[in-house]
């Protein structure tokens, strides 16, 4: 009941997900992957985690999604504890980890086939969100016949036909190179805003996590901690050039602080 | 050696040129075989010439067409057999890689059953199920069976964690995870395993058939061996030589067929071909809307 207090503390209206003393270890305790998160995502919002290797930003998004339990602390998504994998939650790999014996829109369409019966107003969904993804016209190729980047573009698709609302995205785009990464990117915050998600985004890349989100979690490992909390106040829809401005480099200095002076 | 032309089938004169050298390089082989028997270097009692294996050919094919029934028998045993064989290792791969304890119950079995020369047990399968084409049937599946089994369990134990991850956070029970992740995923391994099992169904039928058996090309192998007719001898092996061909490549056939996603012409016809019954589900459902 005492958590119960503090999620309401935290303004339940607005509060998609939340945590609070969300801790998870590992190896019977002796390696502890969070500790003591503390955190609401209000609805809508874009939520970066950077920190180097190994300070629990994977071990966050796997706790959100429910496929681990913490280990003390409790998690909500709209306003209900996380027991496991939900409906309103969906998530992406660095890999795109497409089935390479379907077609981009079958596997698109995955999601639904595992939930129940497909319908043709799930297959006309489907054709749109690879639409939107720019693959309309790859939809019956194979994962085999796409580059790198068409297939990220496939998995994110197949990430929206989910229907969820909570978005956690696990390094996406960490394994192309820096061209196809800002340009999806860019594309990734217009699907975003578009479908009205509520996301979660980890990467390695200060810069990155600072031009994409309302707010950047800077962690920090052993033990994996939230360190720090920053506000990104950079107007939308925003430009691949405001990366040069003094204010996007504050806050990159900002950032860069807390890590350097763990 | 020339490239193959651009369009994808290969034309006549493409096929001359690429396999004339080949066949040239054969018939000099048959000639200097043939001179050597006549000119008495080999003596014909263990060598045929060429010829009379050509004549027998001929005779046991063509003319007196004796070949043929023993040929679909041993063909229709190996297949038999094969088949058992096959039922029963998928069956038992499949519980395996869904049960561990299952696994653990299984494999001292099948390890024994590897390692023990399939062969050997030719006379006890023949006591137990006769001179016809019973026993035949039995060493085939016998002998085909842990190949099989290994390759689909070592398939089906493939875990891929992103993937799994991936379906557990869609929400997908276990069966799902298995029909659309793990079986799939196991396809190509599954088709290793069947391509070795078929031929060693093969020897398995033969090798009982040379043992006791009433009919199938072993038989009349082994007549025509003791007859010392080495030229029809010979003859009848080739027909071996062809039951492997055909059960080897309709193998090869089912696996293009299948497991579609790894060549990249296959990939492409099957890609158009999903395209199109799109377009006409499409049209069929708008048309009763
Ligand atoms: N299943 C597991 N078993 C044991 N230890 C684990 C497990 N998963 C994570 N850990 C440990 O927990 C810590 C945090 O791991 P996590 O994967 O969350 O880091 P990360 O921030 O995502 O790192 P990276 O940037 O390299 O992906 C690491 O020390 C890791 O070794
Ligand atoms: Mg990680």
């Amino acid at each position: 009941m005492e958590q119960q207090a503090i999620i309401e503390a935290n303004d339940p209206g607005t509060a998609v997900v939340a945590g609070s003393n969300v801790g998870k270890t590992f190896a019977n305790g002796t390696v502890v992957a969070l500790d003591n998160a503390e955190f609401t995502i209000p609805k809508g919002k874009f939520v970066s985690l950077v920190g180097p290797s190994g300070c629990g930003k994977s071990t966050l998004l796997r706790l959100i999604a429910g496929l681990i339990a913490p280990t003390s602390g409790h998690l909500h998504v709209h306003g209900t504890q996380v027991a496991g994998p939900r409906q309103d939650v969906a998530m992406m790999f660095q890999r795109a980890t497409l089935l390479e014996w379907r077609t981009a829109i079958e596997n698109v369409l995955l999601p639904t086939e595992i939930a129940g019966n497909v319908e043709d107003a799930d297959r006309e969904r489907a054709m749109e969100l690879l639409h939107l993804v720019g693959l309309g016209d790859f939809a019956f190729s194979f994962p085999a016949q796409l580059s790198g980047g068409m297939q990220q573009r496939v998995a994110l698709a197949r990430l929206l036909q989910t229907g969820a609302d909570v978005i956690l995205l696990d390094e996406p785009f960490g394994a192309l190179d820096e061209f196809t990464r800002e340009r999806l990117n860019v594309e990734l915050l217009r699907i975003v805003a578009e479908v009205g998600a509520t996301t979660v985004f980890v990467t390695h890349n200060i810069a990155e996590a600072i031009f994409l989100a309302d707010e950047v979690y800077v962690m920090t490992p052993r033990p994996g901690r939230i360190a720090k909390v920053i506000d990104v106040p950079l107007e939308r829809p925003r430009e691949l050039a405001i990366q040069t401005s003094p204010e996007f480099n504050h806050l990159v200095d900002e950032a860069r602080d807390v890590l350097g002076a763990h | 050696m020339m490239d193959p032309p651009k369009s994808n089938r290969p034309n006549a004169l493409w096929l001359m040129s690429r396999f004339a050298p080949h066949l040239a390089l054969f018939g000099v082989l048959i000639i200097i075989w043939e001179l050597l028997v006549r000119t008495g270097v080999i003596t014909t009692i263990m060598i045929p010439k060429p010829s009379s294996i050509g004549a027998s050919i001929i005779d046991l094919y063509f003319v007196s067409g004796t070949i043929w029934p023993h040929f679909f028998i041993t063909l229709t045993e190996a297949v038999l057999g094969f088949c058992i064989g096959a039922a029963i290792a998928i069956a038992l791969a499949v519980g395996s890689s869904l049960s561990d304890p299952f696994r653990r119950y299984v494999m001292p079995y099948a390890i024994v059953m590897n390692v023990t020369p399939g062969i050997a047990l030719t006379p006890v399968i023949i006591a137990w199920f006769g001179f016809g084409m019973g026993s035949k049937i039995a060493l085939a599946a016998v002998i085909s069976f842990f190949p099989i089994f290994v390759n689909t369990l070592t398939g089906l134990m493939q875990v891929d964690n992103e993937r799994e991850e991936l379906f557990t956070s869609l929400g997908a029970n276990r069966f799902q995870i298995f029909t659309r992740l793990r079986v799939p995923a196991a396809l190509p391994l599954l088709f290793a395993g069947l391509k070795i099992g078929l031929t060693t169904a093969l020897i398995g039928a033969v090798v009982a058939e040379f043992a006791q058996a009433t009919a199938g090309v072993g038989v009349l192998m082994n007549r025509f061996s003791f007859q010392l007719n080495m030229g029809a001898s010979l003859a009848t092996l080739l027909s071996m030589t062809l039951i492997g061909l055909i059960l080897f490549y309709s193998m090869e056939f089912l696996d293009d067929r299948l497991v579609f996603w790894r060549r990249e012409e296959r990939r492409e016809a099957v890609s158009r071909k999903r395209a199109r019954a799109w377009k006409r589900r499409a049209e069929t459902s708008g048309r009763t809307r």
